[in-house]
């Protein structure tokens, strides 16, 4: 593990690289696009980072991405801030939410632990329709100027943040005592781990993204919605893009979310194939956790060994 | 003294399982725990390992009372186990285990020595280092749970059940292995339900029953003791 060249991080910056070139020198409707791309590779990375990595199955994460929605579109709105504010307080509070809220969820196991984050979810639905300052129906709208290159920057700036942390903290220490809690939560207390905090650790990590990435999301959108924003659909997808992409690596984000964005929201669109979205990516689903659960990186780590360096 | 219970209360959520028990492992012995079935010998470890806390007594180690202690902090402070079943990590190599044994800052500086050391005690080990650990055979993962204790660079290793489902000729090399730690200045707890084997390596015995500790002495004294056989087998 040591001293070997991180090609795969490498080719994902490339990856990316690539991706902003292509933002940079093409039309309006292609950087859309790829905001919203990028803004489902911002989910995926930070669920990898509790889910993926841990095994803790986050279903209400939609409960940070909210957070951060709501951080962005109450600064913009009420106090008339720049949207990279909004960000920074996004991020800040999913962080500051998943270390107050973990502290309490992490200590269940399995199937407990997705049912409190589900439970979260639904409570924050509703607690935000209590408070006038998150608008009626807790709906805020606002309007800036449409800038979708900067928008686009930001999303891949965070983007990049979570690709080059997820793979040092795979690489380090924190990543082989994660990978013990994840086969062996008992044995790895008793080997030495501190699983609490290595849970919290991981869990503060993805709750900030998620918030970053709920900033743009609003941002992207010119505001937020509470039935929108709580859509429990964006955990689901959150889980399918990780699940098919393989949970847990550097890589695997990106591939799912780039294969069930675009099969969900571009070329599944015909009218006559309303619908078919769910069923494909569910079929998908249903195929990959059956057959490859560790998904597409585990397919290609198992076929193709040699390009284990790439891929990891 | 490596380690001491004093009047230790113990069980999950409501259950009480351990009643007043108190028992000494002193330093570099063999200390054996016998018991049936639901004796509460697995729960006193995890209660001296700190898997699970002890609802009132204390656990003194090393002098000092860890009965508040996490259990990464118990292994910080030298206290290495090897739970029930192993409970090893299945889906990691061989290697990636015993590494994980190192995981503390006390052993973290000195794991390739370590490592190497292990590998000289398991040569085994060495050949199937890059396995993974859920394809091994049982007698070889209970030398990786061994093993992985070892990398805590521990003063004391406590042994749940190292012969669980081991073939009897292997049963005898992992009890050689055991010896070979006290040979090395370690303390060892070891609970066992292959109680006459056990008692031939110890140097102190327990008898446990239904959460007590109904006798103790040395091995020699207990062998014979009607009281063994009683608690086994419940013959009048």
């Amino acid at each position: 593990m040591k001293g070997r060249t991180p090609f795969t991080l490498y080719g994902l910056l490339a990856v990316m690289a690539a991706l902003a070139a292509v933002a940079s020198f093409s039309g309006v409707a292609t950087t859309v696009l790829l905001v919203n791309l990028l803004v489902f590779a911002a989910l995926a990375y930070s669920i990898n980072f509790i889910t993926g990595m841990t095994g803790y199955v986050s279903f209400g994460h939609v409960v940070f991405m909210a957070i951060g929605s709501y951080s962005l579109a109450v600064l913009v709105s009420t106090y008339s801030t720049s949207p990279f504010e909004g960000i920074a307080l996004g991020a800040l509070l999913g962080g500051l939410f998943a270390l107050g809220i973990g502290a309490v969820t992490l200590r269940f196991r399995g199937v407990y632990f997705a049912i409190a984050s589900l439970v979260l979810a639904l409570a924050g639905y509703n607690l935000v329709l209590q408070f006038p300052q998150f608008g009626p129906g807790g709906e805020l709208i606002f309007y800036i100027p449409f800038q979708p290159l900067t928008v686009f920057f930001a999303i891949w700036g965070i983007v990049v943040a979570e690709i080059v942390l997820t793979f040092f903290v795979n690489r380090g220490k924190v990543g082989l005592g994660i990978r013990a809690i994840k086969d062996e939560e008992d044995a790895a207390a008793a080997a030495g781990v501190n699983p609490m905090k290595l849970k919290l650790y991981v869990y503060m990590l993805s709750g900030l993204f998620a918030g970053a990435a709920g900033a743009v999301f609003a941002w992207s959108t010119f505001g937020v919605n509470a039935s929108s924003a709580f859509d429990l659909t964006f955990s689901l997808q959150m889980l399918a893009m990780i699940l098919i992409g393989g949970m847990g690596t550097s890589t695997g984000p990106l591939l799912g979310a780039s294969i069930v964005y675009l099969l969900y929201y571009e070329l599944l669109t015909y009218p006559r194939l309303q619908g078919g979205q769910f069923l494909v990516v569910g079929a998908a689903v249903i195929v990959i956790a059956l057959f490859v659960p560790d998904g597409i990186v585990g397919i290609i780590r198992r076929k193709y060994p040699s390009l284990k360096p790439v891929i990891e | 003294m490596a380690l001491e219970l004093r009047d230790v209360d113990s069980g999950y959520g409501e259950t009480q399982v351990l009643r007043g028990v108190s028992l000494k492992c002193g330093d570099g012995t063999i200390t054996v725990m016998v018991g049936p079935n639901g004796a509460g010998k697995t729960t006193t470890l995890k209660t001296v390992n700190g898997l699970i806390r002890a609802w009132s007594g204390s656990i003194m180690f090393g002098g000092e009372d860890v009965t508040r202690l996490h259990a990464f902090e118990r292994v910080e402070r030298g206290m290495a186990s090897c739970p029930e079943g192993r409970r090893l990590f299945p889906r990691l190599s061989t290697e990636t285990n015993l590494r994980l044994g190192a995981y503390s800052k006390r052993a973290r500086d000195s794991v390739d020595e370590t490592l190497q050391d292990v590998y000289g005690m398991f040569p085994r080990l060495r050949e199937r280092a890059e396995v993974r650990v859920g394809r091994l055979s049982g007698g070889e993962q209970q030398m990786v749970g061994i093993g992985r204790a070892l990398m805590a660079k521990p003063s004391l290793v406590v042994l749940d059940e190292p012969s669980l489902g081991l073939a009897p000729k292997l049963i005898g090399e992992i009890f050689e292995k055991i010896v070979e730690l006290k040979k090395r200045g370690l303390s060892v707890l070891l609970v066992e339900q292959n109680a006459f084997q056990a008692l031939n390596i110890a140097d102190y015995a327990y008898v446990l029953q239904e959460g007590r500790v109904v006798n103790e002495g040395p091995p020699s004294q207990l062998m014979d003791r009607e009281e063994l056989k009683k608690a086994y087998f419940s013959i009048e």
